[in-house]
């Protein structure tokens, strides 16, 4: 086994541990932070095929955006962080069958598969993120949407608070 | 960053780094001293109206071409600032008769304002779609605000959730847009496609969202439906500012869009907007006679009115009025944003604790028993509906000549006959303010007294020397 190998077998337990314990965990606060873990992963993954670019904005998105809205909407609106319902319900048995019949037809598909045929254009030379970094701080290309946008998110930051604070006082 | 993108936004830079640093001198004030912020909130407003004026006449891009610095900028840029002011001074003793008054409500409204502004300057759909949501998340806080109400927590979330729908739209149609043409910069957008570069179907299909997503913003029908409902449900000083900023800000953005980014396919857009400003005028005119709340009928009167403004955007198919048809807009918007304003504050002055007051039959014997406060609705709604001698007539005067000399005679015959159809619910309000006898309560609290008192004066002076004001108004133009 290469090293790559290693690594990508160690990620993959991270992601899909970090993904049952999203689906088993009580408490919400917990499974949006197992949601952060196995996000993580894959944004590793992704580096690991040296597509810098689509990692950094797994993390930037995934984690940054999505992962945080969750934890903000659990902490906002729930006074309990439990859930106190059983996770399995009736269905569980052709639930378990319906993701059976999809994870071998996917198998099926991908065993069967003869790879890629056409390869996506070769990006320009360079650091992509490096790129998009710069233009994002660059006043001749997005310093002015990127800065308007932290304020954009510091109004509704006080709207959000407002509005949840206020109905949980009463 | 140079100094031309500094000088280009310094009102918006200003007005930003005010509204942040009152957020924190909020903290140390007082809660029964909340009139302190106001105070500060609108000397922040009035600072950035000063150095907006001071740029009269100038010309600046900047951010490499993100926004411009031009006449129509500065013009639609003061009276923006102008109903902010106006929307503090209605907020001022109403919100804390209410007890609403926080701190936030004014830092909101400032950074409402910032969005509304920096719309008007904005050169390229990426900013156009920021500024659009700076403006709206504060005003989806502020409809909610009084959330021990539910009819302001269904207001605040209704306006949200279409708020939120009409972004998407407005999203795509700029993701389209920019497949077509490859940028999203209004000069490369329009030289592209007067190049012949970019694919027409996607960039009318492109226009044609952000058009969609505009009119849920401004309440063009058929996309008016939640007006009522967020008007009546907002607390009313909300409300005012809703009905003055947001279309302002609304309405500059598509004109600056539409006439600079997508000159060569107005013709192709005009007739549809013809059409939906002929539904909005019949929708919201027809529908507000039926109205028993002022709050409501006053949500579909702006609906309407919505629709006169965009009449002028069907003048735009033709290069030679396209000026004029952007001066005729920002004149109607400056004659509504006054009117409205002193509308608003007479309602706030008669509107109750406890939600009570709203009905127009509460307004009988208003002119017996406060005989300057009637006269001053009567100018008001006279204005609306555009009788002299009032800024409403000469707004309408200028919106009908540029649609007539636009060759759109029955568009123009359409807003003449629904002018006449509001005339009978609005002068109903007289009707009943002066024939029907009651004993109305009214609150006496100076700014609001200061507000339909001024904006009366103002609807009957500024009507008498309109010239001097239309000459302001065509001189902000686009660059």
């Amino acid at each position: 086994m290469t090293t790559m190998q290693v690594l990508f077998l160690f990620f993959a337990a991270i992601i899909l541990g970090s993904a049952i314990k999203v689906v088993t965990t009580k408490k919400m606060i917990h499974a949006a932070f197992w949601l952060v873990v196995a996000l993580f992963g894959i944004a590793a993954l992704y580096a690991m095929l040296n597509a810098g670019f689509l990692a950094m904005v797994q993390i930037v998105v995934y984690v940054g955006a999505i992962a945080i809205l969750f934890i903000f909407a659990v902490m906002l609106t729930r006074k309990e962080l439990l859930d106190k319902g059983a996770a399995l319900n009736n269905n569980k048995t052709i639930a378990a069958l319906i993701s059976l019949v999809f994870f071998g037809g996917l198998l099926l598909l991908l065993t069967n598969w003869s790879g890629f045929t056409k390869m996506a254009p070769d990006l320009p030379e360079g650091d992509m993120v490096a790129k998009l970094g710069e233009a994002l701080v660059t006043p001749n290309a997005y310093l002015l949407p990127f800065e308007v946008a932290s304020v954009l998110l510091l109004a509704a930051l006080i709207g959000a608070v407002y509005v949840a604070n206020e109905a949980r006082s009463e | 960053m140079n100094q031309a993108d500094f000088y280009s936004l310094l009102p918006i830079i200003v007005l930003t780094t005010w509204s942040a640093l009152l957020l924190i001198v909020d903290l140390f004030i007082d809660d029964k001293k909340k009139g302190i912020t106001a105070v500060l909130a609108a000397a922040g407003l009035a600072l950035t109206m000063g150095l907006t004026l001071s740029q009269t006449g100038q010309t600046v891009i900047g951010f490499n071409g993100m926004v411009i610095l031009d006449g129509f900028s500065t013009f639609v840029n003061t009276l923006l600032l102008f109903s902010g002011l106006m929307a503090i001074s209605v907020a001022y003793g109403y919100i804390k008769r209410r007890g609403i008054e926080r701190g936030e409500y004014y830092s909101l409204i400032l950074f409402s304002i910032v969005g509304m502004m920096l719309m008007a300057q904005a050169r390229d759909l990426i900013v156009v779609f920021i500024a659009l949501e700076m403006l709206s998340i504060p005003l989806y806080v502020l409809a909610a605000i009084d959330n021990s109400n539910a009819k302001s927590e269904e207001a605040g979330i209704k306006y949200f959730l279409l708020g939120a729908f009409s972004g998407g739209f407005v999203v795509y149609g700029v993701a389209l847009v920019f497949g077509a043409t490859g940028s999203t910069a209004f000069a490369e957008i329009a030289a592209s496609i007067a190049t012949g570069n970019a694919e027409t179907l996607l960039v009318l299909a492109g226009a044609a969202l952000i058009l969609v997503g505009f009119g849920f913003k401004v309440g063009a029908v058929p996309f008016q439906m939640w007006t009522p409902d967020v008007y009546e449900g907002a607390p009313t000083s909300v409300t005012a500012f809703m009905a003055a900023g947001a279309k302002i800000a609304g309405f500059s953005a598509l004109m600056r869009v539409f006439a600079t980014a997508f000159p060569d396919i107005a013709v192709d857009i005009a007739p549809v907007l013809a059409v939906i400003a002929a539904l909005t005028m019949i929708v919201g005119n027809v529908a507000a006679i039926a109205q028993k709340n002022i709050k409501r009928m006053l949500a579909y009167s702006s609906i309407a009115h919505a629709g006169y403004i965009l009449m002028a955007f069907a003048a735009f198919a033709n290069p030679a009025l396209r000026d004029d048809a952007i001066s005729a807009g920002i004149f109607y918007l400056v004659a509504y944003a006054i009117t409205s304003f002193g509308t608003w504050a007479i309602v706030i002055s008669l509107e109750k604790e406890d939600g009570k007051g709203l009905a127009i039959e509460d307004y009988a014997g208003l002119g017996r028993t406060k005989p300057l406060m009637a006269a001053a609705m009567t100018i008001f709604m006279l204005s609306l509906t555009g009788i002299p001698p009032t800024l409403g007539l000469i707004g309408k005067l200028y919106l009908f000549r540029v649609v007539v000399e636009a060759q759109f005679m029955w568009l123009a015959l359409i807003g003449i006959l629904t002018s006449l159809i509001s005339a009978y619910y609005y002068l109903r309000v007289i009707v009943i303010m002066y024939m029907k006898e009651g004993e109305p309560e009214t609150v006496s609290e100076s700014w609001l007294t200061f507000t339909w008192g001024a904006m009366a004066v103002l609807t009957v002076v500024l009507s008498l020397i309109p010239a001097s004001l239309f000459a302001w108004a065509s001189g902000a133009l686009m660059k």
